[in-house]
Formats: C-alpha cells, structure tokens, sequence
C-alpha cells in the first residue's frame, strides 16, 4: 500500500503519516500545487502551471508520470497520464530567441504549431516578418505580451532571449551576526539559475532577504515594488541593515517623496496613480537601466502594473509572495510575465524547522443579544455583515480577550474604523487606520515593538509588510469579508518566531448565526487547508 | 462431362458431403429460414441476389479479389488461368522479355508477394466454395450467375479489379460498318461478319506481341492515356466518343486509340479501355495490389500486470459511475422526448452530476441501458428511472456488477458514439432515442477484441493498423468503412473506460467474456494453425499469428465457445480494491476514504456529507446544509457523532463536531405544520425577528401566539422560503411529530433490456444444422426419386413440383434451352407451350413464347409444369 492516490480530477491525495509520505512529497511537489494541508491527507493539485512550472525546472514528462505511477496506490487513469505527456510537451515548442540579425524571434521545433499560432488574431500584431519556415520575428516591445498570449492559447513559450545586465552597482549581505537561512538560499539561488521567477515563502519567513540575496547575486540597480509605505519603509530599514547599502543608495518613490537612487522602492499605489488619463509614474521604469525588479507581494500585483511588466522583460524579474492564489484568478498572468515558480516551501515545514511560531487558531463564538438579532434581521443586504461584524457584544468579548492575555503584546485587528476607535477607546489602546501618518504609524510600531505599549489597535493598513516580532497575540474582529489572503496576512502577524518560543494565539471573534459566521467559515477553511486547525468556543466559556 | 463433373451449383452441392453443406449453412445462415426442402431450393436460394450481395459483403479482401477476378475471368475458369490473373504471366517461360510488362505498363508482381499469393489462392477458392458462391471442379472453376453479375464491371459501377467490359461488351450497340473500319485500322484482315470481327479484334489484345507492335507505332500521348486507364477506372471522358475516325485521320492520341479500337465508345463523351487490352497491358493481372495476407498487427508490449491492474481500476470506476447515474436517477430520471431518448439539456445536467463530459454520459447512459439497468416507466409522463433489475444489480458485488456491464456491452448494438450527431434527415439523434442501433457495432467490438486476444498477453495494438486489418478482413462500401473507423475509435475507447483494456492491451478478466474456438474441429488447416499460434501467443512473432487466422473466423469459423461472464468476474475479484469500513476526518471539515467504502458506510456517508472528488479515494466535505440533509432524513446529533467515531480512524476533530452540534442546535427550532401552514417556536424572539424580516413578507406570515405563526403559503414554500433565509425549520406532522424527508425510490415496471439488433438470422448452433441437412437430404432423395418417374403423357400437361419448376426454368434460362410447359392464363384454361426463357425475376418469366412467336411474360405460379423438350425446336 503506497500512499498517493491519484484522483479523477486531477488532484492527488498524500498520507502525510505514510512512512513514504516524504520521499512522495519530493516527487510530485515540482508538478503539483499543495492545495490543502491538513493533518493527515494533503492534497495537490496538478494543473497546466504546475506542469509547465516543472517543465520550466528542467523535470520531464517521463519523471511527472514516473512519480505518479510509482507511489499511487490504485492504478493511475491512463488517460490522466496522457493528458499529463500532452500538457508538458506543449511547453518548449515555442521558444523565444535572441538571433543576431533579427534580434528577437519566435521559433519553433514543431512547424504546425508555429502556423496554429500564427493564425491566431491576437498574434499577429505583435509578430513582424517571417524569417524562415520555423521562425518568425517578434517585436521586441511585445515579448511580454506575446507570452501571455501564447499561454492563453495553451502553447507556454521558453524565454531565451535572455536579460540584460543593468546598471551595475555593488551590493553585498553582511552576514556578520546572521545567516542566510538554508532554504533562504536555496531560494535565492533557484531564482539565479533561472533568470526570472516567483519565489513562494509563507508569511515571515524572511522573503525581504531572499530579496536582498537576488540583489546581491545581480550587483545591480534595482527596482523594488511594495505594497506600500509602511512597507517600503521596512524593506529600506531591512536592506541597510542587512547589506553593504547605505541609506543614501536607498530611495523611495511614494505619494510623499519621489526619490531615484540605485536602489529604489516604489509603492504599487503611486505607480498606478492615473492623471488625465495616463500614468504619469511610469516613467520611473526607464529611469534607470535597472538589472534587477523585485515584486514584493505578488499575489496582489495590480493590473496595471502587469501592463508595464510585459514591456519589462528583458529585465530579471523576482516575485516574493506567499500564496500563488490569487482572489481575482490572474496565476497565469503572473507565469507568464513575471516567471515560473522557482521555490516552494510549505509552511508547516518551515514551522517544522523552527524559523517561523506555532499558532493556536481559535473561533470565539458569540451569542448575539435579541435586540441585536432583530436588528440584524431588519438590516438592508448590504449593511447586514457590517452590522454582525461590529456588534457590541462582539467589543465586550474582544474586551474580555484582550485582558485574559494581559500583558502579552496583542494586536486587534479590524476592517471598520468605528468600530476601531470605539474598541480604541475601550481598551486604551492607540488606533492605526489610513489616517494615521506614516511618522505617527512608525513611532507607534516603536513603542510596541519596545513593549511600552501592549495592545495595538489597527485597521487593514497594518494587513501587510509590517515587521511586529513580538506580537502574540492577534484578535480578528472583522474582515475583508471572506478574504482567504488577508487571513493568511493576519496569521503571519503572529507568526514570526517568539523569544521565548510560546506558542501564538489568533482569535476570530464571530458573531453566530449570521453572515459573519458564513465569513469565518470561508476564511478559516484556508487556515485548516495549510495545517492550522482551529478550534471553535463559545463565547460564554471564555 | 460425364466424369463425375458437377454441371450445376445442385449437383455441385449434392455431392458434397455432410460437413460441407454444414460449413456453408454456418457461413449463410440465412439459407436455413426456413429449412430448404432439398437441395434444389437450397442451390436456388444461394443464387438469390440478396444472399449473394449478403455473402460476398463478408468476405474478407484476399477471396473477395479473387471472386472479382472470377467475375471478369472466363466462365469457367481452370485453376491455373486464375493463378495467371492473380499473380500475372510468370515470367519465366520468356526470360528477358516477359509479355506486357516490358512495356513498362505494369511492374511483375513482387516475387515475394507472387509467392504469397500463390499460397493463399487454394484456401480463398476453398473459402468461395464454402460460401456457395463458387462451384465446380478445378479445371471448371464457376462462380454463381448472380455473383458474377455483382461483381462484374458494369458502367454504372466499376469492378474492384477496375476492369472494363469486353470488346464483345463494349461493341453491342455499334454498327457493323464502324465495326469493320475499325478491324482494318487495327491492321487486321477484313471480314463481314460482326462476330469473327470482334473475335479477331480479341485475339489482336490478347495477344502481347501483336499488340506490343501496334502500340510501338502509337504517337506520342497515346502511351500516356493508356497508362491513365489500365489501372482502372477504364473510363476517360473526352469531347467526341462516338465519331467514327479512321486511322489515317486521327489527329489526337486519343483518335489514333479509337480508330484502333484499343478504346472503344461508352456514351456520346465517354470512352473505356476494353478488357482484354486492358489485362495484356498489365500483364495479365487483375488486381494491382492483390492482399493475400492480412495487414500484421504488431503487438506494443505492455507489462501484463500493469495491463491488469489499469483495467481493474477503470472496472471499478465503471461499476461507480453506473451505481451513481443509478442514484442520480434514484428519485426520476429525465422525462422521455416525444421522440424518444433525453434531451441535450437533461443530458447535460446529467453530465454535471457525474462529473463527466457529455460524450461519455451518453456512453455510460446507453450502457445502463442496454444493461436493462434503467428504462422508461411508460407513465403517463413517461421518465426515464432505474429498473428492478438495477435492485438486484445493485445488491452484487462488484466484480459481478462488471461483468453483467461488460456482456451487456459486447452485445448491444446501441452506438452511444453516434450520440449528438445528425441523422440522414437531419435530426440530432438523442441519448437513449431511437436510431442508435447499428448492426455493425458488435461485429467491430468482438473483432476488434478478438485482434487483442490474439496477440501475446499484454500487449496493446496500435489503432491504425487495427483498422488496416478490419479493412481487409471486410472490406466496406466507403459510408459503412466512416462508420466503421469511427466505430474503432469509440470501440478502443469504449473498452478501456469499461475496463476490458487497459492501457490498450486486453485484460486477463476480459478474455474471459470474449467467444473462443471450440477445442475439437480443426478441419480447416487454417484453424489448425490459429490456435497453434494462439497458444504459443506469448513467444511466437505476431505476424504468425495474424496471417493464419484470418478467414476462419470471418466465414470458416468453427464452433465458438461463448465467454464466460462468471469466470471474468471470479478474475476480476482479486483486482478490486478491498471495501473499506473507516475513514479520515480532518480539521478542515473534510472526510477521505482512501479506497472504496462497505455500501451502508458510503450511503450514510452521501447524507451527511457532499461529495467533493472521485477516485481510488473520495472525498467528502461537511458543511452546515449536509449536516441538516442528514437530521432532515431522521438522524440525531449523537447518533451522528457515534457514526462518526465509530467509523473515523482518527479522533473526530473538535470543529467537526461542534458543526454538528451547532446546526443541530438550531435544527428544529422552527416547526412548520403541513395541515393549516403553521409556524411556532418556543423562542418567541425568533418569531418576532421572522415577521420583521421583508425576505418573509411573501408568506403572509401573521403571529397567532408568542410562540406560534400562521403561514398564508404551503409548507413546502415556507419552508423553502424560510431556509433561504438561513433559518433551519423542520416539518411537522398534525400530531406534532417531525416529518422525515427521505424521498421514496422510484422504478419502473419490470423492464427487459434492449434486445441487441441482429444482422441477419443467427448463426445456427450444430443440433440445428445437423437436422437442417439431414432434412435437406431427405428433400432432395424425395424430389430426385420423384424425377426419375416417365415423363408427362404424350398430349397432358406437365406437371412439377413449383421448386422444381423454378429451377429448371433458371437452368434453362442460362443454358439459353427451350421448355415445354403447361399453362393456366388468367380466365383458368390450361394450355401448353414451348418457350424460351431468358429472364427470371421477381415471380416471372421472360421468354419467347415459339408457340405464339413473341416474346411473353409469363406469371411463375402459373406454370403448372415445366419439361425439358426432347429436341431443340430450333
């Protein structure tokens, strides 16, 4: 008895307590997506990504088929197998090339898929003049566009075409009283190896010095794009402590300062800013002759921002996310222009290893007043979640929460700003919301980080990039209604590791029996799924 | 001739022995409805057009190239001509310059090939023999009248050998003058008289020295137009065919070939190449690429085990995916089109409850069927359902419910592959409709299958020269050869959904269900050599194994063992996942059994809990409106609990359960009355908070007491109602029980399944034919003791029984022979006469009637008496 099962639908059952378990999760993890990871069967998905992915890291059809047929337990579909050979030969027989006197081409090692391509509509804008039977030229504006095109059509192209070196510019870790961790490494050096591509590491597990490492292997001008200012900030802090950059050689380009360095750090929103119609920013994409661009939080990257990421690849791209899934379903855009994904650890691994905190999920369950119920049954639609999600028997809970864990640094966290700063007001404690200056923002994460203060009120800006190492403590009051990602976010808050190594705990205070409950569930299905059980208590055991 | 030599197909067939005449009853069957009385009417009705048509359309190439040979061959032929026209002039006997090939028209015959063809001509000519359609002795080779007029070239349609008429033929309609031009432009000596004129004109073809001279004179491009039509077809088309030229006009090659006579006239703009030119050109041969050896099918070596094991698990999926379409259908199916069959949108509904594309929802539904497993209830609206028999399927184990799937599929005619297509009237011919029958569709699964057990144990096939090999062995009219390459594509696909194959290569459970060659019989050599080869199948080279049992199976084949379903389920069963009885609960609210579960486990299961992906293992799901589907059908939280515990291989994770609890904390808190469409609630809040919900404000909802609510709307919409609002209500009965909601299985009446179409009668077992030929015999010893009985009395009307009375009007039609007969006209007075017929059809004679000096037809039924005429009156 093996442990894989291989299902109909393409996705593949792992037993995780399976004494061959391990040496199975080797195997298939080049070719399948872990889609769910509870305790004792994980499931993978094989998907045409994930085929080209492992195509794209050299594994052939022969080892995915190999692996599959070697540890199923029952008997593989044949025709899943053949699907399996058909979706990876599809990958390479388009490859994109640098050709001495043609500059850039499409060429093929299969003459009727080049012609099935051809005949496609929304290629022929972007190729010029056929070359020879097998090859034809390429604008060399549209090689990203192309490949997003390709992919569309089901035919993945294999970028040769290779990069350009950038503007040089020295930069070096100082690992004086650090390390790189080892799968930190591994990550960086995947990444080198193959030019372009999507590094997925869970939320604090250091993916800022996996940025650092890429930048250190390319010694050139980079472009970091960031979610934000906070964050901007924190990478700008990271990266003069952690490498030979000084503070000088680091800008920011945000809505506030508008600085050009070697090393820039540009947030998505001023980027995507639109006057009049265009995107006055753009421009900072060729300010420099950049060598390396840094996409921090991929899964979030704004459409518009993919536009100039096709006009970009001639130029090393790396993409540091900790969830390839997307809410708005744009994963190929994200393969094809960015690039393949170079490295995956799954969480509880890392977990495993020590380098990021265990976490006890818990649900607290709370019994709405009559009153209240009525007045939930009398909302408008719209208003319903907002109305459940900020009830005041949910802030005496939260209350209660907050002081069983007195004197552990806790942060709660909530998408409605009144219902914030009446929890603000409640607690004592300061409120952070969009409001808040990024000076203001910053002295306070201080005086947490210092422990002058131990409970942190925030809103949404706090969901992402925010280095609190000694938060303990995370207590949900309201979401972005069912967002698996902003879970995954909130988690990772609590997740980096603890000084003392206790154990963390996030709290989801739901309201039962209505529409925030249908939220959780949706929400915490994510958190079982990557092997954060959680447990469900009633309110009135607190 | 009067050394034993058959002079007709009756005489040929009486003297056959016992076994003969049971070969040709197996290889026709459809000579045995009803019994013929004796040999006479047996030779009569295997003369019979559509017999003939039926026979020689299941020949395989090599003796159906050799009946088309026959067709255009001298009648008779002796053996040694034919061997000429199959393999062409031996060219030996003028070492250098062999006749007609020298001309560069026709290459000779591979030598090889030569050979091979020079082996197998015995067993085709036996293969005719057998079937009836040739007959006579070596050196009087016949081939039956009306396989003759079949097979031979007509302009309506070509001869396979893509021959053209004969000289005599093509030069019916033409006036002797023209005839005569043309003899003198030939360089031939003149004569008057039309006959001797094509006689030399034949001789002049015939003969490849002579004719080589003339051609050698020939201009430039008549060569070229030759060479275009010796192959076949012999048709051109040109301006002016019938203008008489003469040799010294001819401007075009064409013209110069036409003057000649080397292309004759067919029509005001068609011309044809006639025979006999046509054969000396090519060097006597008639068919270019004559296939004496059936295509090989190499065989793809495939590990058995893997073969196995694969076939096992698409078994498996079959028998699920038939119990969960029986499910599906469990409470109704989709109601029956006025034409028959479902609809395209209940098909498709289908599809997305199996999870499955449409084409293969079509097959799995027409297997069911056929499986007599669901059909129509015939009620008023009529709707498709399972059947009782599905009861008892049902009830089996698996490796049973397999093999009741697989024998239902080897027979049934139902083509689901046609499903979606468009019939000849252009109506898309539906799921489970009419006209999905096709009579060829067996026939291609059990050769086809029968290909795969012939070759080395677990070894695929490769589908192209599958369907090379089904091309010879029957070769089809290019509509039917469509159908029958799309019929391969669906067969090989078919059987390895169904787990007969896998991985292409046929299972070792699936042998079992396939017919195999009695043990004892082995007349024919050929068979002798099948299963030599068959049995030494996993060494012997396939291409052994595929030339020797070629025609036995397709007209010689001897009795057949038919499979056996019990020992392929018995092979089966230790292939089969075991049953499990425990499953593994996650924190995610998932439940995965990693293999199949016991029945009782997996239908519990299906309650509680949706399913969410299908395998080897399934995955089932909790969420809050499962949970309540299974309090709704009776179950209470602690039962539910217990279940689970009991079955869970590991602890049962706290989220879990506390869903149970949770949704069954709130399951009944609302009871809706069915008598008067109540609503009460002992938590009164819960009410109030109901009636100043507006979603409720449909349901005219008015508070009879703190704790009760009256309701304007039925039950079913109130509580349809309510739980779209996300309340959890129950029913109650009037005495205030709570109303289970288990929907009642429905079934048809009992149903027969299908009965498969059937291509002609079938085929008649040995206790049968033994009685047919015996009764055949002792016919034909009664009617030949009868003949030797005087002659009619001088002046009386002749008097024979009706067979007899056809089949001498039939031998003298051919023979050209004049009859003396009695006859009663249509006012009832008998008279008597002398005629000659020259046709028989449909019931009547065509002859010249000497007696009144014209030609007549007369009715059949009215002769009462037929009798040879002592001299011929001409």
């Amino acid at each position: 008895m093996s442990c894989l099962i291989v299902q109909s639908d393409k996705t593949l059952l792992l037993e995780v307590d399976h004494e061959l378990a391990d040496a199975c999760r080797r195997a298939i993890a080049p070719f399948a997506e872990l889609e769910r990871a509870p305790e004792h069967i994980h499931t993978y998905r094989v998907t045409p990504l994930g085929l080209w992915n492992a195509r794209a890291a050299g594994h052939d059809a022969e080892q995915v088929v190999d692996a599959l047929v070697q540890y199923s337990r029952y008997p593989v579909p044949h025709a899943l197998l053949v699907d399996v050979a058909e979706t990876m030969d599809r990958y390479g027989r388009l490859r994109l090339a640098k050709d001495p006197a043609h500059g850039l081409v499409l060429t093929t090692t299969d003459r009727p898929v080049l012609e099935e391509v051809l005949r496609s509509k929304r290629i022929q804008p972007l190729v010029g003049a056929r070359i020879d039977e097998d090859t034809v030229s390429v604008h060399p504006s549209e090689r990203g566009q192309i490949k997003q095109v390709l992919l569309k059509l089901g035919w993945p192209a294999e970028d040769y075409a290779g990069y350009v070196d950038g503007e040089a510019h020295p930069i070096d870790l100082r690992q004086e009283d650090w390390q790189l961790r080892p799968y930190q490494q591994q990550a960086v050096e995947n990444f080198w190896h193959g030019g372009s591509g999507v590094v997925v590491l869970p939320c604090g597990a250091g993916k800022t010095l996996v940025g650092a490492g890429a930048m250190a292997e390319a010694k050139a001008t980079t472009l970091i794009l960031v979610t934000n200012t906070v964050s901007a900030r924190q990478w700008k802090h990271e990266l003069v402590r952690r490498t030979s950059l000084t503070e000088d050689e680091v800008g920011e380009y945000s809505g506030t300062k508008k600085e050009i360095r070697p090393v820039t750090i540009a947030t998505y929103q001023v980027l995507t800013t639109k006057r009049k119609g265009i995107y006055p920013h753009l421009e900072l994409f060729d300010s420099r002759d950049w060598g390396l661009i840094v996409y921090d939080e991929v899964h979030l990257l704004p459409a518009p921002v993919f536009k100039f990421t096709a006009d970009l690849q001639a130029r090393r791209r790396l993409g540091l996310t900790a969830t390839l899934v997307r809410e708005d379903g744009r994963e190929s855009d994200v393969f094809s222009l960015i690039g393949p994904k170079r490295f995956d650890a799954p969480w509880k691994e890392i977990e495993a290893q020590g380098y990021i905190a265990p976490a006890d999920c818990v649900e607290v369950r709370v019994n709405l007043t009559d009153s209240e119920r009525l007045a939930y049954a009398t909302a408008e639609p719209e208003e319903k979640y907002r109305y459940c999600a900020t009830t005041a028997t949910k802030r005496q809970v939260t209350e209660a929460l907050v002081a069983k864990h007195k004197g552990q640094q806790t942060l709660v966290i909530g998408q409605y700003i009144d219902q914030l700063d009446e929890l603000g007001e409640h607690l004592g404690a300061p409120v952070i919301k969009g409001e808040t200056t990024n000076a203001q923002r910053e002295k306070l994460f201080d005086a947490f980080r210092n422990g002058e203060i131990s409970v942190l009120v925030v809103s949404k800006v706090a969901n992402f990039s925010i280095d609190l190492p000694e938060a303990t403590v995370a207590i949900q009051v309201s979401g972005t209604f069912g967002s698996r990602q902003e879970e995954a976010q909130r988690l990772g808050r609590v997740l980096r590791p603890k000084a003392d190594g206790h154990e963390a705990r996030f709290y989801s205070v739901v309201a039962r029996d209505t529409i925030d409950q249908d939220f959780a569930a949706h929400r915490q299905r994510f958190l079982a799924e990557q092997g954060y059980a959680y447990r469900i208590m009633d309110a009135s055991d607190l | 001739m009067d050394t034993g030599e058959p002079r007709t197909l009756a005489e040929d067939l009486r003297a056959r022995d016992d076994t003969e005449l049971a070969r040709l009853l197996r290889a026709r069957p459809d000579l045995l409805t009803p019994v013929p009385n004796d040999i006479t009417q047996l030779a009569t009705r295997a003369a019979t057009r559509t017999s003939v048509l039926r026979t020689l359309d299941h020949l395989p190439a090599f003796p159906r190239q050799v009946a088309e040979t026959l067709a255009v061959a001298p009648d008779p032929c002796d053996y040694g001509t034919l061997l000429v026209l199959m393999t062409g002039e031996p060219a030996a006997e003028e070492p250098g310059e062999s006749p007609g090939t020298s001309d560069g028209f026709a290459e000779p015959l591979d030598p090889a090939l030569a050979r091979a063809v020079t082996q197998a001509l015995p067993r085709a000519v036996a293969t005719l023999r057998d079937c009836g359609v040739l007959w006579g002795g070596e050196e009087r080779l016949r081939l039956v009248r009306t396989a003759r007029d079949v097979l031979g070239p007509t302009p309506a349609a070509g001869s396979g050998t893509g021959l053209g008429p004969s000289v005599g033929e093509a030069t019916a309609g033409m006036s002797p003058s023209r005839l005569q031009e043309i003899v003198v432009d030939a360089g031939l000596a003149a004569t008057h008289d039309s006959v001797s004129a094509i006689g030399a004109l034949t001789g002049l073809f015939q003969d490849p020295v002579r004719l080589r001279a003339l051609l050698a004179e020939a201009p430039e491009g008549a060569r070229a137009v030759l060479e275009r039509l010796v192959w076949g077809p012999p048709y051109g088309e040109v301006r002016d065919a019938t203008e008489p030229v003469r040799a010294a006009a001819a401007a075009t090659p064409v013209q110069w070939l036409l003057a000649r006579g080397l292309l004759l006239p067919a029509g005001a703009h068609n011309v044809v190449l006639p025979r006999e030119a046509a054969l000396t050109l090519r060097g006597s041969r008639a068919h270019r690429f004559p296939e004496p050896a059936p295509p090989p099918v190499a065989a793809v070596a495939r590990t058995a085990r893997t073969v196995d094991l694969t076939a096992a698990g698409q078994a498996f999926t079959a028998v699920r995916t038939v119990t969960e379409l029986l499910t599906a259908w469990q409470t109704g199916g989709p109601p029956v089109l006025r034409a028959g069959g479902i609809s395209v949108r209940d098909l498709k509904r289908t599809a997305a409850t199996l999870d499955l594309p449409e084409s293969e929802t079509a097959f799995w539904l027409e297997l069911a069927y056929a499986a007599g497993l669901v059909a129509a209830d015939g009620e008023v609206d009529e709707a498709y359902a399972p059947t009782p028999a599905a009861d008892v399927w049902s009830g089996q184990p698996a490796h049973e419910q397999w093999a009741a799937l697989a024998t239902a599929w080897l027979a049934t005619t139902r083509t689901p592959g046609l499903v979606g297509s468009r019939d000849a009237k252009g109506r898309a011919l539906s799921a489970l409709g009419p006209d999905l029958d096709r009579a060829l569709t067996p026939q291609v699964r059990r050769t086809v299958l029968a290909l795969l057990a012939e070759l080395p144990e677990g070894s695929a096939a490769d589908a192209e020269a599958l369907l090379a090999r089904l091309r010879w062995e029957r070769p089809l009219r290019p509509g039917a050869d469509a159908l029958r390459a799309d019929l391969l594509r669906w067969t090989l696909h078919d059987a390895e959904a169904l787990g007969f194959t896998g991985r292409g290569a046929l299972a070792a459970h699936a042998r079992h269900l396939l017919p195999r060659p009695a043990p004892q019989d082995g007349t024919g050599e050929g068979e002798v050599a099948g299963r030599k080869g068959r049995s030494r199948g996993g060494r012997s080279a396939a291409s052994g194994v595929n030339s020797a049992a070629a025609y036995d199976r397709s007209v010689r084949s001897g009795e057949t063992v038919p499979g056996d379903p019990r020992a392929a389920a018995a092979a089966l069963a230790p292939l089969l996942p075991e049953p499990l009885d425990h499953v593994l609960l996650q924190a995610d609210l998932t439940a995965v059994a990693p293999g199949p579960l016991v029945a009782p486990l997996a239908e519990t299961l299906g309650v509680l809990a949706d399913i969410e992906s299908k395998g080897g293992a399934t995955v089932y799901r909790f969420t809050p409106e499962s949970v309540r589907r299974a309090l709704d059908a009776g179950r209470t939280a602690s039962e539910l609990q217990a279940f689970l515990t009991a079955h869970s291989r590991t602890p049962v994770p706290q989220p879990l359960s506390y869903l149970i609890d949770d949704v069954a904390r709130r399951h009944g808190t609302l009871r809706v009355g069915a008598a008067s469409a109540y609503l009460r609630c002992d938590d009164d809040a819960v009410l109030t908070e109901l009636l100043a919900d507006r979603r409720a404000n449909g349901l005219g909802l008015r508070r009879l007491a703190p704790t009760v609510l009256a309701a304007q709307a039925d039950p079913s919409t109130l509580l349809e109602r309510l739980r779209a609002m996300g309340l959890a209500p129950a029913a109650e009965s009037a005495d205030g029980d709570v109303l289970i909601s288990r929907p009642d299985a429905r079934r048809t009446p009992p149903r027969t399944a299908p009965a498969p179409l059937v291509d002609g009668p079938p085929a008649p077992d040995d206790a049968l034919l033994g009685a047919a030929v015996k009764a055949i015999r002792a016919g034909d010893r009664a009617a030949t003791a009868a003949r030797r009985a005087p002659s009619p009395r001088e002046g009386g009307l002749p008097r024979t029984p009706a067979a007899d009375t056809l089949a001498t009007v039939q031998a003298a039609t051919l023979a050209g022979e004049s009859l003396w007969i009695g006859y009663v006209n249509a006012e009832g007075s008998a008279t008597q006469r002398v005629i000659t017929p020259t046709r028989v059809e449909g019931g009547y004679v065509t002859a010249y009637d000497h007696t009144a000096d014209e030609i007549r037809t007369l009715a059949l039924h009215r002769i009462t008496g037929v009798s040879a005429l002592a001299d011929d009156p001409a």
